[in-house]
């Protein structure tokens, strides 16, 4: 027997499906069909056991089923509750470029219409130059952007917050390992939680470290030891000699929290803290003393 | 293919990406589509009236608009939620584009959908093209033709992209099918070449 989206057809023999767009729609999704000796679907067939009229009436029913069965689909695939997250904290890397760019071109902008002012031996954070500047450009266009850079500085502390508690519910022990912010990212990179948990600890290790990895596997360039990773305090604060020891330990932890996550979807105390215990002594251990535990 | 002057279009309702029109024709840009960069470097099959189509790759719908408005109907795969939504809203607007969600790379899903067709012209960003190619024959005519756009940077971007032209090649005539046409893209896309095969009886 072999299943069509408008039967099943057995020895020439059509029994047609009955139901709407909707039930036709459900049904092909759950069809599985064999490409061993498939013959595809033939419209004279269907038309000739009565289902359809013609030709037209066929491919305008097709259409219909076919166009409602995407529609399910796109639908199911935003269900996922990491989706969101991914957009969120794509949106927050975006704001952070969007801010700096602006504050540097303000700083420029400010630097022409103060021909004495220099940011050398000052240790001005850019938000408190930004500030200075609005304070002291009031009325003007220069003194607005600066404004709006600090609201946007504003919405962007509010997001990130939002990023971080919801990764802490969406992907629990990833989050516990590496901080929420850091585990979002490592999510947007891999595309989704199904893709992260599927991802080998190598991988997850030198994720975001593309442009370095590839000029290693081109040229003799040396291999990277971590990619987003890196933004966690464990990795960028151990001593360079052990920090790809530690990438590399941290990698292989949340190559497991990142399964947890996305299969069982709680947080796992047992785990999180010997996972936490094992990366802590991968930093403390001087190199050639690591028992491998 | 409907040509003014060196300018290629397609006739039918405008307004679906912004493209520009031409005497009441939809102006059909090289550069934004590889079929129509295809078409430009002198290359490619007619599309006719009376032809089925089984497109892998959809993406937004772009060049799907351009093919239905010269062919009967369009089977439009797309893998992606995002791009699908930009192509459902061409299908609702064209009568002959049956879209459908699905991986190129797993026809049985789209299997009891997709009719015998004349044509499958695939653009996928793949590595393996040439199996995907040849998965989906099991839906072409026999004598129908394959337009495999192959993205030679997608199968492996470390390898010379001649090679992979050269190996992908070897790919399609083992399985069976028959060499017609190839030629690389260059002025208008880079490191893509097209490939065109018909598929003999008895494959």
């Amino acid at each position: 027997m072999t299943a069509y989206w408008f039967g099943d057809v057995e020895g020439g023999i059509c029994t047609p499906f009955a139901g709407d767009a909707m039930a036709a729609a459900a049904r092909i999704t759950s069809l599985c069909t064999s490409m061993d000796g498939f013959v595809p679907p033939d419209w004279q067939q269907a038309v000739a056991s009565g289902i359809f009229r013609d030709r037209t009436e066929y491919l305008s029913t097709l259409q219909q089923v076919c166009i409602t069965a995407s529609e399910l689909a796109v639908r199911e695939s935003y269900a996922g509750k990491d989706v969101e997250l991914l957009q969120m904290v794509r949106t927050l890397d975006e704001m952070d470029t969007v801010i700096n760019l602006l504050s540097e071109r303000v700083a420029d902008w400010y630097q022409v219409r103060h021909p004495s002012f220099s940011r050398k031996y000052k240790k001005t954070p850019a938000h408190i130059l930004t500030k200075t500047i609005r304070e002291r450009s009031r009325g003007g266009a220069l003194g607005s952007v600066a404004q709006e850079i600090e609201r946007l500085a504003e919405t962007r502390t509010a997001l990130a917050k939002d990023v971080s508690g919801r990764a802490s519910t969406v992907i629990p022990n990833t989050s516990a390992l590496i901080g929420g912010l850091v585990a979002a990212r490592l999510l947007s990179h891999a595309g989704s939680l199904a893709q992260l948990a599927r991802l080998p600890a190598s991988a997850i290790q030198v994720l975001g470290a593309r442009t370095a990895l590839f000029s290693h596997l081109r040229s003799q360039a040396p291999s990277p030891k971590h990619g987003i990773i890196f933004q966690h305090r464990r990795v960028h604060n151990a001593p360079r000699e052990v920090r790809g020891r530690v990438a590399r330990v941290l990698a292989g932890k949340l190559a497991i929290a990142a399964r947890l996550d996305y299969y069982r979807g709680s947080a796992d105390q047992e785990f999180l803290a010997s996972a936490q215990a094992r990366i802590d002594a991968a930093g403390e251990t001087p190199i050639g003393r690591e028992d491998g535990s | 293919m409907i040509w003014k002057g060196d300018v290629l279009v397609s006739e039918g309702e405008g307004g679906v990406y912004g493209e520009r029109s031409l005497g009441g024709a939809r102006v059909w840009d090289p550069y934004r589509s590889k079929l129509s960069a295809l078409y430009h470097v002198g290359a490619g099959v007619d599309l006719t009236p009376d032809m089925r189509v089984l497109y892998l790759g959809a993406a937004n719908g772009t060049t799907v608009s351009h093919v239905a408005d010269y062919v009967e109907v369009v089977y439009a795969i797309e893998f992606a939620p995002r791009p699908m939504q930009d192509l459902l809203m061409v299908a609702r607007r064209r009568r002959n584009v049956i879209p459908f969600m699905a991986d190129a790379a797993r026809p049985e899903q789209y299997a009891p959908v997709v009719e015998a067709v004349d044509l499958v012209y695939q653009d996928v960003a793949q590595p393996d093209q040439a199996a995907i190619a040849i998965r989906n024959c099991a839906f072409l005519k026999t004598g129908g033709v394959l337009v495999l756009m192959l993205k030679t940077r997608s199968v492996d971007v470390r390898k010379d992209p001649a090679d992979v032209f050269r190996e992908t090649l070897g790919l399609l005539t083992d399985a069976g099918f028959l060499l017609k046409e190839s030629v690389w893209l260059a002025s208008y896309h880079a490191d893509h070449a097209a490939i065109i095969c018909t598929k003999p009886s008895g494959v």
